[in-house]
């Protein structure tokens, strides 16, 4: 068999012109957008050590980071699978302000498997965090800047999905259940399988269990809410955490987005730690951008700060777009006639794309997606299609 | 369009009483259509026939939005990007673990033997016995499991049985039970979030329809 060395490796893979301009420029668009709302630029590095990478963020991390061995060292190292934790520990160890900080990068990471439906294992990780404030005006200003961020990027029939982990955790404290049994329900809970909540649950306190159940039906519009409100348990994290979400809810109706609520989603429990949320979009089969509250990270770097935050993943994010097309270029002839020449850099100068064509070489103006030319008529040069 | 993805045989005729509660007919039985996309008295929700393994993978990728599939296929596919409201109560059997007639199942976990278990559905026999603290070997086939331990490719099978007419036939006798098995309705996560005014209607009439 003829060794195919030109072949990548599953889930990786080139972005070619049209679509890598395009990223790029989206990249740069979403940068502007984060910078002119105060959050500032970081670039954390590609590898750094296992410990500070995924500690305190739980196991599905550590499955989805690659490891190498640092040769200087002899410890090991992983490749970041997600930057969030970087942003944490910048906070929390290199910027030490005790006041507000807000921070956002934007850089590829890696993941040892396809992270569900994005089908690649180097997403374009953008995202944006804010530490040092703990209310929920924080929560909202996040909010807000995902709407805007995704609305850039050109995305259709925004929806917004909203859940607190604190309603879980107050009922996992109120019913003494253990951590295996904690983990079982998560799982049953995040996949609504009341069948299995109800089997795994048989064994608590029957407001408990009923509460647990409910959860898995407690999904849908505002309403959602108010029926939480009288089935749940009157706990006062529950009643706080509910309060909280309709205040949020509250502060989007301007920006053109669906809003709903699904208490018993719970992604990212391990490390989240109030307000969680996940953004769809049409023309997209999964959730395109996931934030919420994650308090407790930064401890395990010496200093828990409040925080929260959003990311997304740009390379999936652009598959809910149409497809991308190649700039239109201009074709100038070959020479060095000084009009030629100062006429192509005002061109340039303008914006526009121009490639003179070189001696001896065939140009392919569909290769080169020029639609336009150069002509010398009228004793100066002029832009003409073809 | 709402897509349901479903499979032949004993899942689509116990699906139909429930499409029926929420007022879908299939225009065409599956049985004798060769078609793959089966259009419906209501122009915005079609059926979709596949194997029954593939159902979770249609509805995980939002190829179709909700899906009828058994718990065994759920276990052995992982659930991921799915919700399963439902318990159908549809379909029902159970997972067992089946051994020749004459082999002493409970001396050969005491001895601690290294057991080689034939089975279609890997991912769950293996949690079976790891949970059982037991080492086997798997090995995979696609079908006709009962075969294995009688020409001494394995000492047991997992595998379905409703019921045992199959097992008794081989000379083979259920030792075991891994878990209940039924039909569970699945949702595309996205989609529930997206189409909700469209879906949560059919979820509910199936709810009401199994009480």
């Amino acid at each position: 068999m003829a060794m195919r060395n030109w072949l990548l490796p599953e889930y990786i893979e080139d972005v070619l012109p049209a679509e890598a301009a395009r990223l790029e420029a989206l990249r740069r668009q979403l940068l502007d957008l984060f910078k002119v709302h105060g959050y500032q630029y970081v670039i954390p590095p590609t590898l750094e050590y296992l410990e500070s990478l995924i500690t305190g963020t739980g196991h599905d991390l550590d499955l989805a980071t690659f490891k190498v061995v640092d040769q200087l060292t002899g410890r090991l190292m992983g490749i970041r699978a997600d930057m969030t934790p970087q942003a944490a520990r910048i906070d929390a160890h290199m910027l030490n302000h005790q006041g507000v900080s807000r921070l956002c990068y934007a850089g590829t990471v890696l993941r040892t498997k396809p992270d569900g439906l994005a089908h690649t294992r180097e997403p374009l990780q953008l995202g944006a965090e804010l530490f040092g404030h703990a209310g929920i005006e924080s929560d909202i200003e996040i909010h807000r800047l995902m709407i805007k961020a995704l609305q850039a990027l050109g995305l259709k029939e925004l929806h917004i999905d909203f859940s607190h982990v604190a309603i879980f955790e107050a009922l996992v404290k109120a019913g003494n259940i253990n951590a295996n049994l904690e983990q079982a329900l998560y799982a049953a809970l995040q996949s609504k399988d009341k069948a299995s909540v109800v089997l795994l649950a048989d064994s608590l306190d029957t407001t408990v269990k009923q509460a647990l159940m409910d959860l898995t039906d407690l999904n849908g519009d505002a309403s959602v809410l108010q029926k939480a409100e009288q089935q749940l348990p009157k706990l006062p994290a529950i009643s706080k955490a509910l309060a909280d979400l309709r205040i949020v809810a509250s502060q989007l109706n301007d920006l053109n987005v669906n809003v709903s609520f699904d208490l018993s989603e719970l992604r990212g429990y391990h490390y989240h730690s109030g307000i969680v949320f996940a953004a769809y979009a049409k023309g997209y089969t999964g959730p395109i951008a996931l934030g919420g509250r994650y308090d407790e990270v930064g401890l395990v770097f010496g200093r828990a700060r409040p925080a929260t935050g959003f990311s997304l993943d740009l390379r999936g994010a652009v598959t809910a777009l149409m497809p991308a097309v190649n700039a239109k270029t201009i074709l100038a002839p070959a020479g060095d006639d000084k009009a030629l020449l100062s006429t192509i850099e005002a061109l340039r100068a303008d914006g526009q794309v121009v490639i003179q064509a070189l001696p001896n070489s065939t140009s392919n103006i569909v290769e080169m997606s020029c639609d336009k030319q150069l002509i010398y008529s009228n004793n100066q040069w002029q832009v003409q299609g073809f | 369009m709402i897509t349901i993805a479903l499979s032949k045989g004993r899942i689509f005729e116990e699906t139909t009483p429930l499409l029926a509660a929420a007022g879908i007919h299939a225009l065409e039985d599956p049985e004798s259509s060769r078609k793959l996309i089966l259009p419906t008295n209501r122009d915005d929700v079609r059926l979709i026939i596949v194997r029954a393994t593939d159902v979770p993978t249609y509805v995980q990728y939002g190829a179709a939005d909700l899906g009828i599939a058994g718990k065994d296929v759920l276990d052995e596919h992982g659930g991921e990007g799915l919700y399963q409201p439902l318990d159908l109560q549809i379909a029902k059997c159970k997972m067992m673990v089946a051994v020749r007639e004459g082999f002493d199942y409970e001396a050969s976990i005491r001895q601690g033997a290294r057991l080689k278990v034939v089975t279609k559905y890997v991912k769950t026999a293996r949690e079976h016995f790891a949970a059982k603290g037991m080492h086997v070997d798997l090995i995979k086939l696609y079908g006709s499991m009962e075969l294995g331990p009688l020409v001494g490719l394995a000492d047991v099978i997992v595998d379905l049985v409703s019921t045992g007419g199959t097992l008794r036939a081989n000379n083979l006798k259920a030792v075991e039970t891994v878990g209940d098995i039924s039909s569970r309705l699945v949702v595309n996560q996205a989609s529930l979030k997206l189409n909700r005014a469209q879906l949560q209607p059919i979820i509910d009439s199936f709810a009401t329809a199994i009480k």
